[in-house]
């Protein structure tokens, strides 16, 4: 299935890209999209899908788009 | 006493005179500074029903036991007075040389009163205050006014001043202080300008009282390096505070077209990529090792200093995605000393209500030369238009009438930060109760409502996080008087503000003492408040009711067809004044006035409201 990656602020950097597509198999979940991506940053992280959050263990659906944030503060 | 000068500088503008003044222990150590010190003095001193422009007002700088010490981020300042936006208990704080010069001249504080006959500096050296002509700037910019003192005084010196925006008294007009900080948007500009002073300058030379200051100094330089290390590993200040931007445009948090929408494709164009790559210098307060001020050529050539609020408020908020122009529009806001996240709040208000037909006009939302135009009539208050404007959204409504309020993004008065709460229950709340009006520093929940609960909660959790940080962030940061930036952004640990604290004051207070000393600072705002509207009520702790209007709600996307509800915030909102020890009106019980030690302030405030 095919999933949008969309990576925000400073993780790009360890990232190594802002946005990408992705194909994972069925029943991939939002571990396998932590695992795609190298976030080497102490900076604690947020994973959201369509705007609410995604833990690690839940399943994905084929066009999501995952989108991972350090955890922000407001300023 | 150590930890604090034990005196207060008392300016009369009017009269020419100034004295110092000795403060208690006990005051101390109730208040500690900053805003505890602001507002008990304003609510022991003005009386109800001061014209927040009038001679009676008193304009306050206010510093903490840790300001200008040589640790993470003290390098700040609070500004505050009777608010002419919202008429309540206002400040703000702004980076500032002041915080360690006013300290080294002996003062934690300084209280100007009465109005000067011409514009006036006033400057202040160690025991010395003159009242000087400023009549050479009066009119002037922000930052011409700014080089013109350096040139006379140094740039070591500590600066406050105001430009057209503050001297036309514009009620969102601000404080400046060095070359890019700006402070007190609920109208310390104003403030000012009421009083003609139109620059205050600080230079000390004594040192700063301190329980142990080797310690102090030792630890204090050792951790200005570690959270310089930690910004570095962690890569926060790359893009600063507007790495949040692409994040609230992917949860339908950014503000769009005067929070009419949520998200926007085009906001990529001014989101913290944009903002690095197009970077020229970088700027920071003193004592800072994670500078956030990121300045960018603006369309016009000059140096902008950007951050996240004030590119979606002028920027998207407005539908304006060139960089360059958001810039253009951030700089003219700086420079006639006006507030950029009013600026663009009351600019898309204006659209939005040409939009709706409730006041005829040309100006639409993407219009950046229109917009340019604008803030120079708004800052002199130029015509009917510009006098309108100036006066801040929730007043121009009033004006305007045709419903147009329901659609002032405001609370109290004070027009919102740059997060749009269309829903987001918890953050909607903090934006209700903030003391002063919407601001985003008193609480942020955003990701504590996406990640640790729902964004469909209006469960008591959700007031429970606001409350607790409102104590850290309205608290904590704002008496102590430190840059809350190392803590929320780095993770920089809440335990060493205790650590600092006693090695400057010889007191071994833990977090939950501070957090006592932050509900009684909050209990006194709203017991100000209170005495100013006596027949204050819930509702002014509502969001703007547009954010419940299903008619607003988004049509696509993470939330489309959702709002906020009626009931459930205010289901909400109780649970928010029961955790408090509120009553209905969102006013502190007597019961719970009393348990905070404020006896004397209840006592004042039963001459004109009754508390529960």
């Amino acid at each position: 299935m095919k999933i949008t990656i969309k990576i925000i602020g400073p993780f790009v950097v360890s990232a190594g890209f802002s946005e990408k597509e992705v194909d994972l198999p069925e029943g991939a979940t939002g571990e396998a999209v932590v695992a795609l991506i190298n976030l080497n940053n102490p900076k604690p992280m947020i994973m959201t899908r369509n705007g609410e959050s995604l833990r690690p263990q839940d399943p994905l659906r084929d066009g999501d788009r995952v989108v991972i944030a350090p955890i922000y503060s407001g300023g | 006493m150590t930890g604090w000068t034990g005196r207060m500088l008392r300016v009369n503008l009017t009269h020419k005179t100034s004295r110092a003044e000795s403060f208690s222990e006990e005051f101390a150590r109730k208040w500690i500074g900053g805003r505890g010190f602001a507002v008990k003095i304003l609510y022991d001193e003005l009386a109800p029903g001061v014209d927040p422009l009038g001679p009676d007002n008193k304009f306050i700088v206010a510093l903490g036991p840790i300001a200008g010490i040589p640790a993470p981020n003290t390098g700040k300042a609070v500004v505050a007075g009777k608010s002419p936006s919202t008429g309540g208990y206002g400040d703000g704080n702004l980076g500032t040389r002041v915080a360690e010069q006013l300290r080294k001249a002996g003062y934690d504080a300084l209280i100007v009163e009465g109005r000067a006959e011409r514009p006036t500096l006033l400057l202040i050296e160690d025991d010395k205050v003159e009242f000087l002509p400023a009549g050479a700037v009066w009119g002037k910019g922000t930052y011409e006014t700014n080089d013109w003192i350096y040139a006379k005084y140094g740039k070591g010196a500590g600066v406050l001043n105001i430009g057209p925006g503050g001297e036309k008294m514009v009620r969102w007009a601000v404080v400046r202080s060095l070359e890019g900080r700006a402070g007190g948007r609920t109208g310390m500009g104003a403030v000012m300008g009421s009083k003609r002073l139109k620059a205050i300058v600080v230079k000390g030379t004594k040192p700063i009282p301190q329980a142990d200051p080797e310690a102090m100094k030792k630890i204090g330089s050792e951790d200005l390096r570690k959270v310089h290390q930690i910004d570095k590993e962690t890569g926060w200040s790359i893009q600063s505070t507007d790495g949040v931007l692409a994040w609230c445009n992917e949860v339908a948090a950014l503000p769009v077209r005067n929070f009419r929408k949520t998200f926007h494709p085009d906001a990529w164009k001014v989101d913290g990529e944009r903002l690095n790559n197009a970077r020229v210098a970088t700027y920071g307060c003193p004592n800072c090792t994670m500078r956030c001020g990121i300045t960018i050529h603006d369309a016009e050539g000059r140096e902008s200093e950007l951050d996240y609020e004030n590119i979606a408020l002028l920027g998207p908020n407005l539908e304006i995605f060139d960089l360059a122009e958001v810039g253009s529009l951030n700089y003219l806001c700086d420079d006639y000393g006006i507030d950029t996240m009013s600026g663009g709040c009351v600019l898309s208000f204006y659209a939005d209500a040409i939009d709706q037909g409730a006041i005829p006009g040309d100006f639409k939302f993407g219009d950046a030369a229109g917009a340019k135009a604008l803030l120079g009539r708004i800052a002199r208050r130029e015509g009917d238009l510009g006098n309108l404007l100036a006066e801040g959204s929730l007043r121009a409504a009033r004006t305007i009438g045709k419903n147009s309020e329901a659609y002032a993004m405001q609370v109290k008065g004070l027009e919102l930060a740059a997060y749009n709460c269309k829903f987001i229950p918890g953050m909607a709340l903090a934006f209700g109760v903030a003391p002063i009006g919407a601001h985003h520093k008193e609480s942020w929940v955003i990701t504590f409502e996406l990640k640790q609960t729902s964004r469909e909660s209006y469960g008591p959790e959700k007031a429970q996080k606001v409350i607790d940080l409102q104590r850290i962030r309205g608290g904590l940061f704002e008496y102590i008087v430190a840059c809350r930036f190392p803590w929320i952004e780095l993770g920089w640990g809440l335990e060493n503000y205790p650590k600092y604290f006693k090695l400057v004051s010889g007191l071994d207070w833990t977090l939950d003492d501070f957090w006592r000393v932050s509900d009684r600072t909050y209990a006194l705002m709203k017991l100000f408040w209170l005495r100013e509207y006596p027949r204050s009520e819930r509702k002014l702790d509502y969001p703007p009711a547009v954010w419940f209007d299903p008619a607003n709600a988004d049509t696509e996307g993470p939330i489309a067809g959702k709002c906020l509800e009626y009931d459930k915030y205010d289901g909400l909102l109780q649970h928010y004044y029961d955790i408090r020890g509120y009553d209905r009106r969102g006013i502190p019980t007597k019961a719970t006035a009393l348990a905070l030690g404020l006896a004397d302030e209840v006592a004042v405030v039963e001459r004109i409201a009754k508390l529960v």
